[in-house]
C-alpha cells in the first residue's frame, strides 16, 4: 500500500505553515519561533508551525479559565456526548491520521492505526464514565444527619505528552478530563507538532457543532523557555500530567511539588520479560520480540531486558537470534505495509542507541545480533537501526537505564522464581513487567505482593502495550501515575466530604458540648 | 536564558545557563559530548529541561568542572 503523504496533509488541514496556538475553534497568529516538522523515515521537513510567546501562554490559560466556570456547569453525561462525539471524528480521519502519526513519528502504520484506536478507545470508555463518576454515601454518627462524599471538577489539566504516542496520550487526559468537568492545555512534542494540530482541527467541528466554549480543548505549541518551568509552576493548573523521561519527571515532580499541586508522571521503564523452564518459549518468543522491536524500541512499555532460566537460556538465545535475523529484512519506511520495523526519531536517538551498544561491550557484554546504523538505499535519512540483542548482567550501568531504542539485553538467572523476580525489581523503573510460565505457582508469586514491583505485572502476555480499560502507569523511577482505564479518572477530580443536618438540632460531632 | 553573541562574528555562545533544549538544538554536537562525560540531554528521544548547569550538578560535576565543559564545548562549536 502507497500512501500520498500530500494528500493526507491536506486532509488533514496541515499547510506548509501553521499556526500552532488554540483555544479550541480559533486559532491565532503567534510572534514566537518558527519551527519545522520533519519526517524520521526520510529527514525531509513535512511542514513548519508557528511557537508561542509568554503573551500566547497567558491568554490561553485566562480563556481556560473562563471556558472551565461555564464546562464545570455542564452534566457529565452531556459532557460525555461530546467526547463520544470526538470518538466518531477520529474514526471518520483515522487512516489520515494514522498515516501522518507514522510519517511524523515513524512507526509502522499499523502501529500508528493503532494509536489512534487507542483514541477512539478511550473516547468510547468515557462516554461510559461519564455517568459513573460516583461518590459514596456513608453513615453518619449524629441524627437526622447525611454524610456523602462526591467528586468535583478540579480545573486546567497541563498535559505534556512525549513524542512515542504523540496523540494518544492526549486522548488519555483529556477524554477523562473533559467529562471530569476539566479543561486542558495541551503542550504536545516539539518532535511531533503536526500530529497534534490534526487532532485539534480534528475535533473542532464537535466543538462547533455542539457550541462548547473556546477554552475547553486548548493547544499550545512552544518552546520549554517559553513554556517549561513556568508551566509546570502555575499555580492556576491545579494538575500536571506529565509523560516523558525520569528527568524530566523528577523536575516536573520537584516544582509541582512545592506548590502541593496534583501530578500524573508517566516516566521512563526498564520493563522485563521473565522466561521460566516451564515457559512456552514459542509463544514468549513470539511476544518478545514486539515487545523490544515494536515501534523500533521507543515504547515506555517496550522490552529492555529479558531474564530467562539457565536450562532454557540457549534455547531462547538462538530462538531470539533466528527471529532477528528474520526481522532484519523488515526495516524499511513505515508507511510501506511489508515493513515492521520503522526508523528512530531522529539522530540524536540513533547516538544513544550506538552508545548504548557500546557502553554494554565496554562493560564486558556480548553483542549477539546487531547494533549497527544502517546505511544505504531507504536508509538515507540516518535514522534506521539494526536492533541489537546484547548478553548482559543486570548490574552493568548501562543495563540499569532506558535507552529509548531497539537493543535488549539478555540476562541469565538460576535458582527458582524468586531469583528472577529479585533482577527484574533490581532497576529504578518500575512500569511493565511480565513471566512467561505455564507453571501456576511461579504465575500466582509473581502477581502476589512478593511478586513484580511493577505497575503493570502480566502473566503470558508481553511488557508492551496495555489495553484502555485497565489503570496505565507504574512505580518508582516511573512516576506513579495512573491514566486510561479503572478509576483513574478520579485524579482529574476533586474529592469532597459533605455533611447535611435535615435535623432541628444541633448536635456536634464526637458528643462535643459546646454550649454559650 | 543567557544566550551570549559574540558581537564582531555574531556567533552564539554557550554558557552554563544554556536551556538543554537550546543546546541540541544550535549545538547538536554538544550531545555526544555531554554523552561522553555521563551527562544526557536527550532522554526518550526529547531533550532534558533545564540549563546545563543543572543538568551537571545532578551529575554531581563541580562548578570547576562545569567551566570546563562550557570552554571546551565552545572551543568545538568553532570547529562545527
Amino acid at each position: 500500500m502507497s500512501i500520498d503523504i500530500n494528500k493526507v496533509l491536506k486532509t488533514l488541514g496541515i499547510s506548509d505553515v501553521n499556526k500552532g496556538v488554540s483555544t479550541g475553534q480559533e486559532w491565532f497568529e503567534t510572534k514566537g519561533a518558527i519551527t519545522s516538522s520533519s519526517s524520521p523515515i526520510d529527514g525531509k521537513e513535512i511542514a513548519k508551525v508557528k511557537n508561542a510567546t509568554l503573551d500566547d501562554y497567558e491568554m490561553v490559560i485566562k480563556k481556560a479559565q473562563e471556558a472551565f466556570k461555564v464546562w464545570r456547569l455542564v452534566p457529565a453525561p452531556e459532557r460525555g456526548e461530546i467526547v463520544r462525539q470526538i470518538g466518531l471524528e477520529l474514526r471518520k480521519y483515522k487512516d489520515d491520521l494514522s498515516a501522518l502519526v507514522s510519517y511524523e513519528m515513524g512507526k509502522i502504520f499499523q502501529e500508528g492505526k493503532g494509536e489512534v484506536q487507542e483514541m477512539i478507545d478511550i473516547c468510547d470508555f468515557a462516554v461510559g464514565q461519564s455517568r459513573l463518576i460516583n461518590g459514596v454515601s456513608l453513615q453518619s454518627e449524629r441524627r437526622e444527619h447525611r454524610l456523602f462524599e462526591q467528586y468535583q471538577p478540579l480545573g486546567v489539566v497541563g498535559i505534556v505528552t512525549s513524542f512515542n504516542f504523540p496523540v494518544a496520550v492526549w486522548a488519555w487526559n483529556s477524554a477523562l478530563a473533559a467529562i471530569a468537568g476539566d479543561v486542558v492545555i495541551w503542550k504536545p512534542s516539539s518532535k511531533t507538532p503536526l500530529t497534534a494540530l490534526a487532532t485539534q482541527k480534528i475535533i473542532s467541528s464537535v466543538l462547533k457543532k455542539n457550541n462548547v466554549p473556546e477554552g475547553v480543548f486548548n493547544l499550545v505549541v512552544a518552546k520549554s523557555s517559553v513554556m517549561g518551568d513556568n508551566f509546570i509552576a502555575d499555580r492556576r493548573i491545579p494538575l500536571m500530567s506529565v509523560t516523558g523521561s525520569t528527568a524530566v519527571g523528577k523536575r516536573v515532580g520537584g516544582i509541582v511539588g512545592k506548590r502541593l499541586g496534583k501530578t500524573i508522571l508517566e516516566l521512563g521503564g526498564n520493563n522485563a520479560v521473565i522466561i521460566t523452564p516451564n515457559a512456552d518459549i514459542p509463544m514468549a518468543i513470539a511476544s518478545t520480540v514486539f515487545g523490544t522491536v515494536g515501534t523500533a524500541g521507543q515504547r515506555c512499555t517496550s522490552t529492555r531486558r529479558i531474564i530467562i532460566h539457565e536450562s532454557v537460556y540457549d534455547q531462547v538465545k538462538n530462538s531470539m537470534v533466528k527471529a532477528y535475523k528474520s526481522v532484519a529484512s523488515k526495516i524499511g519506511s513505515p508507511l510501506d505495509e511489508k515493513f515492521l520495523v520503522g526508523p528512530l526519531i531522529d539522530e540524536h536517538s540513533v547516538n544513544a542507541f550506538t552508545h548504548a551498544v557500546n557502553s554494554v561491550e565496554k562493560e564486558g557484554g556480548k553483542i549477539l545480533f546487531g547494533g549497527e546504523v544502517l546505511e544505504g538505499k531507504g536508509f538515507e535519512s540516518g535514522n534506521y537501526v539494526m536492533p541489537c540483542i546484547a548478553e548482559a548482567k543486570n548490574e552493568y550501568e548501562i543495563v540499569q537505564e532506558e535507552t529509548f531504542a531497539p537493543i535488549v539485553y539478555l540476562i541469565k538467572y538460576t535458582g527458582d522464581i524468586y531469583d528472577a523476580i529479585a533482577i527484574q525489581n533490581n532497576v529504578p523503573q518500575g512500569l511493565s513487567s511480565c513471566v512467561f510460565t505455564l507453571n501456576m505457582r511461579e504465575a500466582e508469586i509473581f502477581v502476589s505482593s512478593a511478586g513484580s514491583d511493577c505497575g503493570i505485572a502480566n502473566v503470558n502476555v508481553g511488557t508492551s502495550g496495555a489495553e484502555i480499560g485497565g489503570a496505565f502507569g507504574g512505580e518508582k523511577d516511573t512516576g506513579g501515575g495512573r491514566e486510561s482505564g479503572s478509576d483513574s479518572w478520579k485524579i482529574y477530580m476533586r474529592r469532597q466530604t459533605s455533611t447535611v443536618n435535615y435535623g432541628t438540632e444541633l448536635p456536634l460531632a464526637q458528643g462535643i458540648n459546646f454550649e454559650f | 536564558m543567557l544566550i551570549l553573541y559574540s558581537i564582531k562574528t555574531f556567533k552564539m555562545l554557550i554558557d552554563k545557563k544554556i536551556l538543554i533544549e537550546d543546546l541540541v538544538d544550535n549545538f547538536p554536537f554538544s550531545v555526544n559530548y555531554l554523552s561522553s562525560q555521563g551527562i544526557k540531554c536527550i532522554a526518550c528521544g526529547e531533550p532534558i529541561w533545564g540549563t546545563l548547569e543543572e543538568a551537571c550538578l545532578e551529575k554531581n560535576f563541580t562548578s570547576k568542572d562545569i567551566q570546563e565543559f562550557v570552554r571546551e564545548l565552545n572551543t568545538l562549536s568553532k570547529n562545527n
